[in-house]
């Protein structure tokens, strides 16, 4: 609504069409609640019902219907029976430790690349580039077999390194922070350069801190990608103890230890808590859209 | 273009850490695969030799990696519902009202969550008597003693294994629309409304050509998601019930039949299948394209 264009000051509606329209707009907004409940329901009812069934004492039953969705009998013995039945602190800390070491390094790898391709001017800038985009459409899962050979070359296998380093240079996260570095304002780099600062002095000081939002923004991708991976550390890891949650806790619960259902339910829920705190934590930094495409 | 302080020398410095890693996890797969897919690959020594096209003759002939081919191109038909879904969630969600928030985070939820551990969970939503038949059961769909066993039945499998991806993917597509309607500029939208147009013909002539970019990533990034579609499958049916995809094919026969140069072979046919269809998208979703011409 365009105000400048009223000359004169709208006469304030009466209170009773303001309500009708507060009550009309509420009707119509019905239909929009409606849908957005069912599809809600789609999403979470498998770890709704898998909560449920963690938290039922009674494991019979917990197929039925409707009854499912509550848990029968509710206690938390089974909860108690996981931390008894696998090292799941154990594998909780190599999460925590191939994760963060995994983010660590994309933040030092993906910064300074990112902004020599955006803000320096070099021979063989566009090759480099279209090199990225090249790997971008190619399947990553088709370097699994030569990755595993280099490892083993190395001499890697079953070490953390082998786990970590692989994901370390990704051309996603490139493109992510370009696209950051290149809305920085050109006249605040050149006048940080003029003062004398170095052009590390210049990245670290001026151009990291204005693209913060979105390091924060692949922080948590790259931070959710490491903790979530399945394929490559299974791979790559024998010895069960170094495994992570999602390959440790996947082995027990379809090998030998998944007796019961309410426990393998248990141990996943346990699992899937840091991952939806860390998530309600960052939420806005990519649901509220602002980052993460931009032309 | 010439900075002032910038030494030539000092960008290479920024971006060697970067590309070094890069070269050696993902450019070196990418010439490995295609070195060894016309070599025999000897594991125990690392010995090779030339074999000439005796791989891929031999994928030619064999029944199994036609089969896997064959699903994979069947996976491909999940990219329209998904992107279907995800835009229709996008303008679901591309409002301001009390609790968007909330629904915009449940329905990314699964996208957060490890693919291993969430197929557990639908493992048993899936499961002969489990919650689904159950459901289905209930609301009179199909009648007692008649369950179909999802992840069992070779007629049913590949589908329940694409309903899950539906599942985990579709709100990652979702955030992607999202943050493309955002940039949707207001000005031609209301000049359309105030010349008549009515809500689908507004999508139709200004949203969708505004959004022409992102559909193009959304569809080429779900495209290369469904012919690697592999994960999915490997932690909810372990290839078994014909669910074996193009993907699932290579790492069988190198993990388990240990013959990396024929694994590299059938990779390789992935990785030229992925890139004909980036160029066919881009032909039909690029700048000159469909939604660009007014239609």
């Amino acid at each position: 609504m365009n105000r400048e264009l009223v000359l004169a000051p709208p006469l304030a509606p009466p209170r009773w069409y303001r309500l009708r329209r507060q009550l009309r707009d509420a009707v119509l907004a019905l239909p929009r609640y409606a849908a957005l409940l069912l599809f809600g329901a789609f999403t979470v009812f498998p770890f709704w019902w898998a909560t449920a069934a963690a938290l039922s004492s009674d494991g019979a039953g917990i197929w039925i219907f409707p009854a499912a969705f509550l848990p029968n009998d509710p206690g938390l013995r089974w909860f108690g029976r996981v931390f008894y039945e696998m090292p799941f602190w154990r594998y909780f800390g190599n999460s925590l430790l191939i994760s963060t070491a995994t983010t660590l390094l994309v933040l030092l790898l993906t910064i300074p690349c990112a902004y020599a391709l955006s803000r320096m001017a070099f021979r063989g800038r566009n090759a480099l580039f279209v090199l990225l985009l090249v790997t971008l459409m190619v399947p990553a899962e088709v370097a699994i077999v030569p990755n595993f050979i280099t490892c083993a070359q190395l001499g890697l296998l079953d070490s953390y390194v082998a786990v970590v380093l692989p994901n370390v240079a990704g051309a996603f996260g490139v493109f992510l922070m370009r696209q950051a570095f290149q809305d920085t304002p050109a006249e605040v780099l050149d006048a940080a350069r003029v003062d004398g600062a170095g052009e590390f002095g210049v990245m670290c000081r001026v151009a990291v801190p204005m693209a913060r939002p979105m390091i924060a923004t692949l922080a948590v991708f790259t931070f959710v990608a490491a903790w979530n991976d399945y394929l490559w550390p299974a791979v790559v890891l024998k010895e069960r103890l170094k495994m992570p949650l999602a390959v440790g806790i996947f082995n027990d619960l379809t090998g030998p230890f998944a007796v019961s259902t309410n426990l393998v339910m248990a141990a996943i829920v346990l699992s899937v808590i840091p991952v939806v705190g860390a998530f309600a934590l960052t939420q806005r930094f990519f649901l509220s859209g602002g980052g993460l495409v931009r032309r | 273009m010439p900075m002032p302080g910038v030494h030539p020398r000092t960008a290479y410095l920024f971006i060697a850490p970067f590309f070094t890693v890069f070269a050696v996890f993902t450019l070196w797969p990418m010439l490995f695969n295609l070195w060894l897919a016309f070599r025999d690959y000897f594991p125990q020594t690392g010995n090779s030799m030339w074999n000439g096209f005796a791989h891929f003759v031999e994928l030619a002939d064999s029944e199994r990696f036609g089969h896997a081919l064959k699903n994979s191109l069947i996976f491909l038909l999940l990219v329209l519902p998904l992107q279907v879904g995800a835009f229709g969630l996008a303008l679901l969600v591309h409002v301001r009202m009390p609790g968007i928030g909330f629904f915009r985070a449940l329905y990314y939820l699964p996208v957060v969550i490890a693919v291993s551990i969430a197929a557990v969970v639908w493992q048993q939503v899936l499961r002969f008597d489990g919650l689904f038949n159950w459901f289905l059961e209930s609301v009179h769909l199909i009648g007692f003693g008649e369950q179909p066993d999802w992840l069992g039945d070779r007629q049913l499998a590949l589908y329940a294994v694409m309903a899950f991806s539906f599942w985990k993917n579709v709100g990652y597509y979702m955030v992607l629309y999202l943050a493309g309607l955002q940039t949707v500029p207001r000005e031609p939208l209301e000049a359309a409304q105030i010349d008549g147009a009515d809500a689908w013909q507004r999508l139709r002539h200004v949203v969708l050509p505004a959004l022409q970019p992102v559909i193009l990533l959304c569809t080429l990034l779900a495209t290369i998601q469904a012919l690697k579609a592999f994960q999915e499958v490997i932690v909810l049916t372990a290839g078994q019930a014909d669910t074996q995809t193009a993907l699932v094919y290579v790492f069988g026969v190198a993990f388990y039949g240990h013959n990396f140069g024929l694994a590299a072979a059938a990779g390789l046919i992935v990785t030229l299948v992925c890139l004909a269809l980036a160029a066919l998208q881009l032909r039909f979703f690029g700048e000159q394209g469909l939604l660009r011409r007014g239609g």
